[in-house]
């Protein structure tokens, strides 16, 4: 505001400057060279010549307010000036963004509808540094975010994003059969031994895919190893082999029910869903680091994810559809490790 | 705390990118269990790096492995729109599999930026990569590729960086020549022998291995080229060719700004016949570094002599001296700096660096024209190989008595 009015008692002064008007009604001036700083003014004078007086002040977007515009043209004024060492702009730079998150995030905001760049950049970067490392307890603290996700959402796999009815129901059963299953667990203890051969469906899968056959026998060979590791890890854990061995049947009965349809389409469907809940539900273990590992059973999520996926089957979802097309046919044979992949990963994460 | 309202949630998509993309991955997907809002936030992401650390640490490298290709296979999955960039950096073995996967996913998904950094043992790229026609850049290293016959370049193709890739030198040559805004080369660990280069819009080549031969046949843009040129077992081969190297070789790079040579390099140049005086003029070469350096051949003492006095704005030098022969070869009565050297002024040169002198005949009269014809001299910095104390001192009395022309040149000498 002064500076305006200074402006008004010095109308002749050489320098040329530029009218602004913030969202709130305020309108004020600064020098040409400063405000020029920022593509947006830029653009508006030089594309629609408003700026040079009182009446024709250019309107800023909404998320400039007063306080974020002269902090702002702090850093412009800063940095338009030539022939500053890049030491000298750094040091500025470091100072600069000294300053709490909530106006960190304001001028963030104000920067990018101005296209400053540079600004958006440093202050960007300012708040990956506040993020990095933090556990999501403090991060929601820091910024004051809503703990509105359940314990079982931020469990859940983080597929729906379209906002799909089908897969909010499915997310409930999900929800629903990982209760039941907690409390099966504790009654559950069984015996048996393992075996799993895939090597048909394998075959089948990659006769279908038309892989080369090279690559068919790579994975195969890391299939044998993934095997020969389970079977180490299987002595330690005698449930979840029984688990397993239930869902290896189920597999293999849905398995051949989708042989008999014999379409790629279908195989698609059914034989993907689990290894993509998977694979969702997996960093989001590592992220936590333990606290979710120590709620569910690997082997449960495992059986549930069966559940889920033979809902989703009698759904036969387009979603579910839409997916599988969006994915490249070796994942199929992957699919085929799915269950040893599954059990060997959280497992070994409680050693 | 409740009186805050959330501040950051809904900044603009953009914004929340910018952030997301400075933070390492396993950061940027952790937010998703941050609130509602956040879910999926990251899966917009454009650009996705990969290394060992994306995932919990263990002993068991297996297990590591497992939850990498697990993790990266979820992310892919979950990700939503174009991937940009792509960068890999493993040495494990057993997801070389996935990662055929994984580059048809992203040959699909409009990659530009491509980085395989993987461990010993040559993982074949499979032909998919060689439909990702938008890469603006590609890095390899340990692999081992063969384009399919209808491949024709990447048109888009800025930057090419392989580093020990297992392929035939001519499809080197076509897979460069079919890049055609191709700036940046570097090819490490590279044993071709023969190699020609021809790309319109290259600035910056970096080439390091086994070369008899290389052609810069259309470079006119090069800015800088470093070449670490180690040498086949018969030098014999080396030494055929009539023409000047170092004429064949810079002869095309009017543009040339920073020129830097290791081992073989300055020999390299030395070999054919000398014309005298260089076609060219580099007006814009700032800086040469050649290490590795014979003083003991006079030929390679005349390529140092031949850049310096054709580059008028030479700033920088920096040149280290190739150990000393046992019995060293006769110094002829030849003279080089008995020439019509002393005429030359090196008007811009400020610094220079000696390194690993051992203070015979020639490295001393190099440093001393160098001292009489730099008026603009600041440093010159020598550093020796030798161990003996006399003989250093007898090297340093030396060069304290070479006259300086630049008022302001201080001699420094290094002792280790």
């Amino acid at each position: 505001m002064s500076e305006g009015e200074m402006a008004i008692i010095k109308p002749e002064m050489m320098k040329s400057y530029i009218w602004l008007e913030t969202a709130d009604g305020s309108i004020q001036q600064v020098e040409q060279e400063v405000a020029m700083f920022c593509p947006m003014i830029c653009q508006e004078v030089i594309q629609k010549g408003v700026g040079s007086s009182k009446n024709y002040a250019i309107s800023l977007p909404q998320r400039v307010n007063p306080a974020m515009l002269s902090l702002i043209f702090d850093y412009c004024r800063f940095h338009q000036v030539p022939g500053r060492s890049n030491k000298e702009r750094k040091v500025y730079d470091e100072k600069f963004i000294r300053m709490d998150t909530k106006r960190l995030c304001e001028l963030t905001s104000a920067a990018d509808s101005l296209q400053l760049k540079p600004l958006v950049d440093l202050t960007s970067r300012a708040l990956a540094r506040i993020i990095e490392g933090k556990t999501p307890e403090e991060i929601r603290e820091i910024f004051h975010l809503p703990d509105d996700l359940t314990e079982e959402e931020k469990l859940e796999p983080l597929k729906n994003t379209m906002d799909d009815p089908r897969i909010r129901l499915l997310n409930r059963l999900y929800a629903k059969k990982r209760k039941e299953l907690k409390e099966r667990e504790k009654l559950k203890s069984v015996e048996v031994e393992e075996h799993v051969d895939e090597r048909s469906v394998d075959d089948l899968l990659s006769f279908i895919n038309g892989r080369d056959p090279k690559v068919v026998k790579t994975s195969k060979s890391k299939k044998k190893n993934k095997k020969r590791k389970e079977q180490k890890n299987g002595s330690s854990n005698g449930t979840c082999e029984a688990l397993e061995k239930d869902l290896h049947n189920l597999d293999s009965k849905s398995q051949s029910a989708e042989i008999v349809d014999n379409t790629a389409s279908c195989l698609g469907d059914v034989s993907n869903l689990p290894s993509m809940e998977d694979d969702i539900f997996t960093p989001k273990t590592e992220f936590e680091d333990g606290y979710i590992d120590d709620e569910i059973d690997p082997a449960l999520k495992e059986l549930l994810d069966r559940e889920v996926e033979d809902f989703a089957r009698r759904l036969n979802s387009s979603w579910v559809l839409s997916i599988g097309q969006e994915r490249q046919p070796v994942n199929f044979s992957i699919n085929g490790n799915g269950t040893s992949r599954r059990l060997t990963g959280p497992a070994a994460g409680h050693k | 705390m409740g009186e805050s309202p959330d501040f950051i949630s809904d900044l603009p998509q953009s914004i929340i990118e910018n952030i997301l993309t400075r933070l390492s991955i396993r950061d940027a997907i952790r937010t998703s269990v941050l609130s509602s809002k956040w879910r999926y936030k990251w899966s917009t992401l454009t650009d996705l790096v990969f290394d060992e650390k994306c995932v919990s640490p263990s002993n068991d490298r297996c297990v590591v492995e497992t939850n990498l290709v697990r993790f990266i296979t979820g992310v892919l999955l979950l990700h939503q729109g174009p991937i940009h960039k792509f960068q890999l950096s493993t040495s494990f073995k057993q997801c070389r599999p996935d990662i055929d996967q994984w580059l048809l996913f992203l040959s699909r998904n409009g990659i530009k930026e491509l980085v395989l950094k993987l461990g010993e043992g040559e993982f074949r790229v499979p032909a998919c990569l060689f439909n990702c026609l938008k890469l603006t850049c590609l890095e390899l290293c340990h692999c081992e590729f063969d384009p399919p016959q209808y491949f024709k370049g990447f048109s888009y193709l800025k930057s090419l960086n392989l580093h020990q890739i297992l392929v035939a030198p001519e499809v080197i040559e076509s897979l460069i020549s079919g890049c055609p805004l191709l700036e940046f080369l570097s090819l490490s660990y590279f044993d071709s022998l023969v190699l020609s280069i021809s790309a319109p819009n290259l600035m910056y080549l970096y080439l390091d291995g086994e070369f008899k031969d290389i052609f810069l046949e259309n470079t006119p843009k090069l800015v800088a080229i470093s070449v670490s040129m180690y040498m086949h077992e018969d030098v014999t081969d080396f030494e055929q060719s009539s023409d000047y190297n170092l004429v064949k070789f810079l002869g095309g790079v009017p543009l040339l700004e920073k020129l830097v040579g290791y081992i073989y390099f300055t020999k390299y140049l030395s070999i054919g016949d000398d014309p005298g005086r260089l076609p060219l003029t580099y007006i814009h070469l700032k800086t040469i570094e050649l290490y590795q350096v014979c003083f003991e051949d006079a030929d390679e003492v005349l390529v140092l002599l031949r850049l310096v006095t054709h580059s008028p704005n030479l700033k920088e030098l920096k040149v280290s001296a190739s150990p000393v022969q046992p019995f060293p070869l006769e110094e002829e009565g030849f003279d080089l700096f008995e020439r019509d050297y002393f005429d030359y002024k090196l008007p811009s040169l400020e610094s220079v660096k000696i390194t690993d002198a051992s203070g015979i005949r020639y490295e001393l009269e190099f440093i001393r024209f160098l001292l009489g014809t730099s008026p603009v001299l600041e440093t010159v910095t020598v550093s020796s190989s030798l161990s003996d104390k006399d003989a250093k001192m007898d090297m340093v009395i030396e060069l304290l008595r070479y006259p300086r022309v630049s008022p302001r040149a201080q001699l420094l000498f290094l002792q280790d």
